[in-house]
């Protein structure tokens, strides 16, 4: 009942995303047929072209017609390569999905296990190179640091492709870059919330029943630590489907970022809008998703859900 | 006395005529060999040529299309399928007879009636054609006979060749089009040397040898590979580890890496983008004294050293190079001479009492340092006494301002770069009185008088003088602040041979080859 509750709330969510989507396009400078029709091009020319696109419809059947585009492929096109919008996302969106998985996974990971560490070996050597690291990688923004990896990798040592996505050995730089972020940012969360529970009372009782000092660590004092950390997480993803835009123009990914971005260079509405559509789409179902996590890492917030 | 051939010894050498003839040119065309990997700056959308409007779009349109006429590496026309062509002696229809028995990729033949539809949609504005415009003056096409295209032009226009030259003339298959609907722009169906193998949006597309070619630019390399990087150092990073063999847009500033590699050497040929601020020729900009000492203040050679790293050339009349050469007329280049220009303000009647105010507009990412130029521009400006403001504008905005009528912009001028084949086309549309791409204003008798009068005639002579002179006038009256030309700058790996690429940016791959190392 929650999960569809849930959903249900996200409809007119949704649908004010839509008309902002919509009327913010619409206030974007510059003329989509002047644009494609280039800077020699007379007014009737243009003319012409806006006829041909439905730009001279009035604005409450465009944002219908728009509407109706969400179920109806054929209506919502774009206006660069006349093809389907869901066709040009969909060709996207896996390249954008494989490089925001794949860092968050590895950020997770890293951040886990060197967090746990860290813990673990307070003010040692290792922690102090972890928070090294960590503030650089917090800190470090993903634009040189990406031109900084093509440097190393690619030119001095060629280990890695430069750019492109033609095969997976050209997904590991961006992975790793955008990795550094929620790594940084796990390790620091899951040191300070296991240092905050280590000397907790249920984690002496564990303690007193003779379970190892790791044990007690991952089943018990993790499990609490990672409730903040999951919704860290569903912040994180979001964040790294909007800089897609970033790690995608410098290691020349064909993904949604760069088609978001190609589609506001060249005036292309029908691209934007859909796009903002799916982007807000998306951050709905990872936040529902974030939700139910933490409710199950967590039962005490279940009841108050369900309230 | 003759000597009978036997039957047997007839039916040889008649077939060793007929492949002497016909066998022996195809055996002198190399099998394709090697291939070459491209990356490039800008992102590709489609290659259907009514609507491709990019440079990279138009050397894969050269290589999957055939056209009547095509331009060569040196911006030369040349004819293609074209065999006779002749204007009526009424100048309003325009015949073409081609040459016969060639066919689309999929296997469809390519004859009169094809040529004519894949005209006919280029006219029709309803298709979504952005270049219905610029071809309407070839009215409507037809077939006659199974040879032959007849224009029925609307207009006299003696500049028919460089629109059936031009990439955007490349004859697309109409059925195959109607079948495929958008897709035909990422994978077209045409009747040139290559055809499209692969097309990953954003990031990759690839031709490949057409097997029903039947033509004399055949094929010279197994794979041409495109790469879409847009970030300049990740597209530098390519060609200094091998991965490309070209990369174009190189900056300045990695023009020295590149070629300290060993392996790969920087290109710096001509452009014809010729790159100007539009004035507006009212307000304070109507009196010529002032257009010309905005024109003399300013430190062309400086500029382009200290600010585009030497990638461009100042400019010697307002159409770049490769603009149809020979209607092209130059000039001396317009002096340095800032106290020439304080005396020429001095008599419009402008000093530190009554200062002249300019807002110089310039847009942002649009061409080689363009915003560092409004600054370096208004600074040089200031230096001789006006009150000149740059006023930096997102490329929308820019845009949007261009497109103002006059009487509502709030600026003096603005910053374009134009690049087009025809000098007819490019005159016409920026200083025919009234035409609304005239952003300027400019107005004079004599030029319309010989803009119509250029257009009228066929006759290159004629068209020279008529040109020269109208060319002559525009220098001479300063509409514009003359600024250069932009350089292009491509990084070639030492493996290729026989590159070219025109001055309107289109890479022309006919005689290109690789080699091993």
């Amino acid at each position: 009942m929650y999960v569809l509750r849930r959903l249900l709330t996200a409809i007119p969510t949704l649908f004010a995303v839509s008309l902002l989507a919509f009327w913010f396009v619409y206030m974007i400078p510059g003329d989509p047929a002047a644009k494609l029709a280039g800077n020699m091009a007379t007014n009737d020319e243009i003319a012409a072209i806006r006829d041909h696109l439905g730009l001279d419809k009035p604005l409450i059947v465009r944002y219908g017609l728009f509407l109706k585009g969400v179920v109806d492929p054929a209506i919502a096109t774009s206006y660069r390569t006349s093809r389907p919008v869901v066709q040009e996302i969909s060709e996207r969106l896996p390249n954008t999905l494989i490089v925001a998985i794949g860092g968050l996974a590895i950020g997770i990971l890293f951040g886990i296990v060197t967090g746990v560490i860290c813990a673990l070996r307070q003010g040692g050597w290792f922690d102090a190179a972890v928070t090294a690291l960590t503030l650089a990688g917090i800190s470090m923004p993903i634009y040189w640091l990406g031109l900084l990896c093509i440097w190393l990798f690619a030119v001095t040592l060629r280990w890695l492709p430069a750019a492109g996505a033609a095969t997976p050995a050209h997904f590991v730089l961006p992975i790793l870059v955008v990795a550094t972020r929620p790594a940084a940012l796990f390790s620091r969360l899951v040191t300070a919330n296991l240092l905050e529970v280590m000397g907790k009372d249920y984690l002496d009782t564990a303690r007193s029943k003779g379970l190892s000092e790791t044990h007690v660590i991952v089943r018990h004092a993790l499990r609490n630590s990672l409730v903040a950390a999951v919704s860290v997480a569903g912040i994180q993803f979001g964040g790294m489907i909007g800089g897609s835009v970033v790690t995608e123009t410098v290691f020349g990914i064909p993904g949604i970022g760069r088609l978001l971005v190609d589609a506001v260079t060249g005036s292309d509405y029908p691209v934007i809008q859909y796009c903002v559509l799916m982007f807000a789409t998306i951050f709905i179902v990872v936040n529902l998703a974030t939700d139910l996590i933490g409710q199950w890492l967590d039962p005490r917030t279940r009841s108050h859900a369900a309230a | 006395m003759t000597r009978l051939l036997s039957p047997a010894r007839r039916m040889m050498l008649l077939a060793a005529s007929f492949m002497l003839v016909t066998g022996l040119p195809y055996a002198a065309q190399a099998a394709p060999e090697g291939s070459i990997k491209i990356a490039v700056g800008a992102d590709t959308t489609t290659f259907h040529p009514h609507v491709n409007s990019l440079p990279v779009g138009n050397a894969v349109d050269m290589l999957v299309f055939e056209q009547l006429f095509r331009m060569g590496a040196d911006n030369k026309v040349v004819p293609e399928l074209a065999k006779t062509w002749n204007w009526s002696e009424d100048g309003m229809t325009f015949t073409v007879t081609f040459e016969t028995g060639h066919v689309f990729s999929n296997g469809d033949p390519l004859d009169a009636e094809d040529i004519a539809a894949s005209f006919n949609q280029l006219l029709d504005p309803k298709s979504g054609s952005i270049y219905a415009g610029l071809y309407a003056s070839l009215g409507k096409a037809e077939a006659k006979g199974a040879d032959t295209v007849v224009f029925h032009l609307t207009e006299k226009n003696g500049h028919i060749l460089m629109l059936l030259a031009n990439s955007a003339a490349g004859i697309i298959d109409v059925k195959a089009n109607t079948a495929m609907g958008a897709e035909y722009g990422r994978k077209p169906v045409g009747s040139g040397p290559y055809m499209i193998d692969q097309f990953i949006g954003g990031e990759r597309f690839s031709l490949v040898p057409n097997p029903k070619y039947s033509g004399k630019l055949s094929a010279k390399l197994k794979k041409i590979e495109f790469m879409t990087v847009p970030e300049d150092g990740a597209r530098m990073a390519l060609i200094e580890t091998g991965e490309a063999d070209i990369v174009d847009r190189v900056p300045a500033e990695s023009i020295g890496e590149i070629n300290d590699t060993g392996t790969a050497k920087v290109i710096l040929p001509d452009s014809m983008f010729s790159i100007s601020m539009e004035l507006l020729n009212s307000g304070p900009l109507a009196d010529p004294r002032v257009r010309e000492a905005l024109n003399i203040s300013i430190d062309r050679d400086g500029m382009i050293k200290g600010i585009l790293g030497g990638l461009a050339t100042p400019s010697v009349g307002m159409v770049g190079p490769g603009t149809q050469d020979e209607l092209r007329a130059t000039f001396p280049p317009k002096p340095f001479d800032t106290a020439k220009a304080k005396q020429l303000l001095a008599d419009a009647g402008y000093g530190p009492d009554k200062k002249l105010s300019l807002v110089v507009t310039c847009p942002n990412g649009r061409y080689i340092k363009d915003s560092q130029v409004c600054q370096a521009l208004a600074a040089q400006w200031q230096a001789i006494g006006i009150d000149a403001k740059p006023q930096v504008l997102d490329l929308s905005n820019w845009a949007a301002n261009s497109r103002l009528p006059l009487d509502q912009r709030k600026d003096n001028m603005t910053m374009v770069g134009r690049a087009t084949a025809g000098i007819d086309f490019t005159l016409y549309r920026l200083f025919k009185t009234g035409v609304s791409t005239n952003i300027s204003g400019f107005s004079d008798p004599t030029v319309d008088k010989l803009l119509a009068e250029g257009r009228a005639t066929s006759d290159v002579a004629e068209q020279k003088k008529i040109y020269g002179e109208i060319q002559k006038t525009i220098w001479d009256k300063n509409p514009y602040v003359f600024l250069w030309y932009q350089k292009q700058a491509l990084g070639v790996s030492d493996k290729v041979h026989g590159f070219a690429i025109r001055p309107d940016e289109t890479m022309i791959f006919d005689n290109v080859t690789v080699s091993s190392n």
